[in-house]
């Protein structure tokens, strides 16, 4: 029997949160398909990250410690996937689907011609054979995908699972990766420059999805929302997309995550993309014509209608009740 | 200049979704089709190669019938031809399985440059760009919301977390999957679409890509056993009755936060 191989990412100089979800799947679904976890941890002085994660449910914990992984880079990191993946015996590779997984995942997966699922909420192993939860059509249906017998490669979404907390027995070793020329190049990172929408420090959070139709809309009826509450404005993908807010406004896995404790989603349906964004808040309220969106499913309280109707009239109560 | 640009046709989005008989799609009569939204901002970075550098422009798809009308939209928007991938042999074919069509059709074509969208609207899967860079060995990158070119490198600023972005360099040839709002995308003009009716649109098969056999349900690695909407687990509290009704709920319920 092969392994499971959990793909770790570093952020900030250390192991992100979403590589000890991808152990935590890993650890779960081991001694029921008869594979062993094995973990990579892959970048430039790594040696301490690759140790404690050993202890945290890495399993044997192959470390790939070279300069030509101190950025993520596509080629660097599909090189050192791959050659862990034929050290391991991988035949299940976890990959968190953040913006390198992505990038990268379905690249191992082509190369090793092997199966690929992406952005899976949930692992299942029934019979020693895999299957996969995850949603299509931007989060209005589920999907339970199987997989052939043979090597498989999946992405899993950020925050989909509890991280994993216990301590095990583990181990690292050197893993030698043979690098190929960078053919993309990394240059740099750009953060948001400063534009004063910080939404990260809000505690109430009023955001416009499409359903809000119009950027004129947004000044009209979100805002005096946000304002008679103290809060803040967001807004979801497609209002960016459209121009009719600029990017700082955008709340979402490609945007700001925020944690307010009151969140207003008005006329947003609830794209996966929003929701990791925005589900961690402590209280959200979402107002939306399609009682199927799934934005409800995140909501503590829901309300089917207009927001037209609704908002205003919240808006007007909010600022009597404030006197 | 030669671009290739992959186009999917995927249920509008506001369609309706029921699920098929099957149980693993959904039912496609009587709805509306649209070209893939992501796609749409791909084959608009090709036409913009084109305005300003003497360049052709491909479209490809891979569905039925109905994909024509896709393709003949790209076309109307200025593209130059349409390679149409139209064969039952290819239903059932997962990510991998479409990536090695699209390469068998890249190998023919030979582009200096791929642009694709970073993932469809319907299987969300972000899976065929990066495949389909490796299965044809030229480097890509993901989530382009910004891109420049100049003497065959392209800088591309990809979309990361938390608003950020990061720039990188790479060489033609190569493959852009282009995130939503790369740019602003244009609409074909009626002049482009009664141009579109004469421009070469190409049908093939599986089998003249020499690809028989080895795509499609049978070859595929994996495969959807259901669809179903979501588990509703703990859904919202729904909040029925009046306007007022409802505003007198959420402002007791925003009081109960403390926040009024």
């Amino acid at each position: 029997m092969g392994s499971i191989l959990v793909v770790t990412e570093i952020q900030n100089g250390e192991i992100r949160e979403a590589s000890y979800e991808l152990a935590s799947i890993a650890q779960g679904i081991a001694s029921g398909s008869g594979r062993e976890v094995k973990s990579l941890v892959a970048g430039s002085g790594v040696g301490s990250l690759a140790e404690a994660f050993a202890s945290k449910g890495g399993g044997t914990v192959l470390v790939a410690d070279d300069d030509a992984l101190a950025n993520y880079n596509v080629d660097g990191f599909n090189a050192a996937i791959r050659a862990a993946v034929d050290e391991a015996d991988a035949d299940l590779v976890l990959i968190s689907n953040t913006p390198s997984g992505w990038d990268v995942a379905p690249r191992v997966a082509a190369g090793l011609d092997a199966g690929f699922v992406g952005d899976c909420f949930r692992v299942e192993v029934e019979d020693g054979s895999f299957s996969f939860h995850r949603r299509i059509f931007n989060g209005k249906l589920d999907a339970k995908i199987n997989a052939a017998p043979g090597k498989i490669v999946a992405t899993i979404q950020p925050g989909a699972v509890a991280p994993f907390e216990g301590s095990t027995e583990g181990s690292t070793q050197p893993l030698s990766v043979d690098f190929p020329d960078a053919r993309v190049q990394f240059k740099e990172i750009k953060t948001s420059e400063s534009t004063g929408v910080d939404l990260s420090k809000a505690d109430i959070i009023v955001s416009g999805g499409r359903g809000v139709g119009a950027p004129e809309k947004f000044p009209e009826t979100i805002q005096p929302l946000a304002d008679a509450l103290g809060g803040a404005m967001g807004a979801s993908r497609p209002v960016v997309d459209a121009g009719w807010l600029p990017h700082p406004y955008q709340v979402g896995s490609s945007g700001q995550v925020v944690q307010p404790k009151l969140y207003i989603a008005a006329g947003i349906s609830g794209a996966i993309q929003h929701l990791v964004g925005m589900k961690a808040s402590n209280f959200i309220i979402a107002i939306n014509k399609d009682p199927d969106a799934p934005i409800f499913e995140v909501a503590d309280v829901g309300v089917v209608a207009d927001l037209f109707d609704i908002v205003p009239a919240l808006t007007n109560a909010v600022s009597e009740a404030k006197g | 200049m030669k671009i290739m640009v992959c186009l999917k046709q995927v249920p509008h989005q506001d369609a309706r979704l029921d699920v098929d008989a099957s149980g693993t799609w959904i039912q496609e009569a009587n709805i509306k089709f649209e070209i893939n939204s992501y796609d749409t901002y791909a084959l608009e970075e090709a036409l913009r190669v084109k305005d300003d550098t003497e360049s052709e422009v491909v479209v490809v798809s891979i569905g039925p019938d109905r994909t024509t009308q896709a393709l003949r939209t790209a076309l109307g928007m200025g593209a130059d031809r349409a390679v149409h991938i139209n064969d039952d042999e290819a239903n059932g074919s997962d990510a991998l399985g479409i990536a090695k069509i699209l390469a068998a059709v890249a190998k023919e074509e030979n582009p200096d440059l791929i642009f694709m969208g970073l993932m469809s609207d319907d299987g969300n899967f972000t899976a065929v760009p990066p495949m389909l860079a490796e299965l044809t060995g030229v480097p890509h990158t993901t989530a382009a919301v910004g891109l420049s070119r100049a003497n065959g490198t392209l800088t591309v600023e990809r979309e990361i977390e938390g608003g950020a972005t990061e720039v990188v360099e790479l060489s033609t040839p190569c493959l852009v999957a282009v995130q939503t709002g790369l740019n602003e995308v244009r609409y074909a003009s009626l002049k482009g679409i009664m141009a579109a009716k004469k421009k070469p649109l190409d049908v093939k098969s599986v089998s003249d890509l020499g690809l028989s056999g080895s795509v499609g349900a049978a070859s595929a690695k994996v495969s959807i056993e259901k669809i179903a909407p979501p588990e509703k687990g703990d859904s919202a509290e729904l909040i029925e009755g009046s306007t007022d009704e409802i505003v007198g709920t959420l402002i007791t319920k925003i009081k109960e936060l403390g926040l009024l």
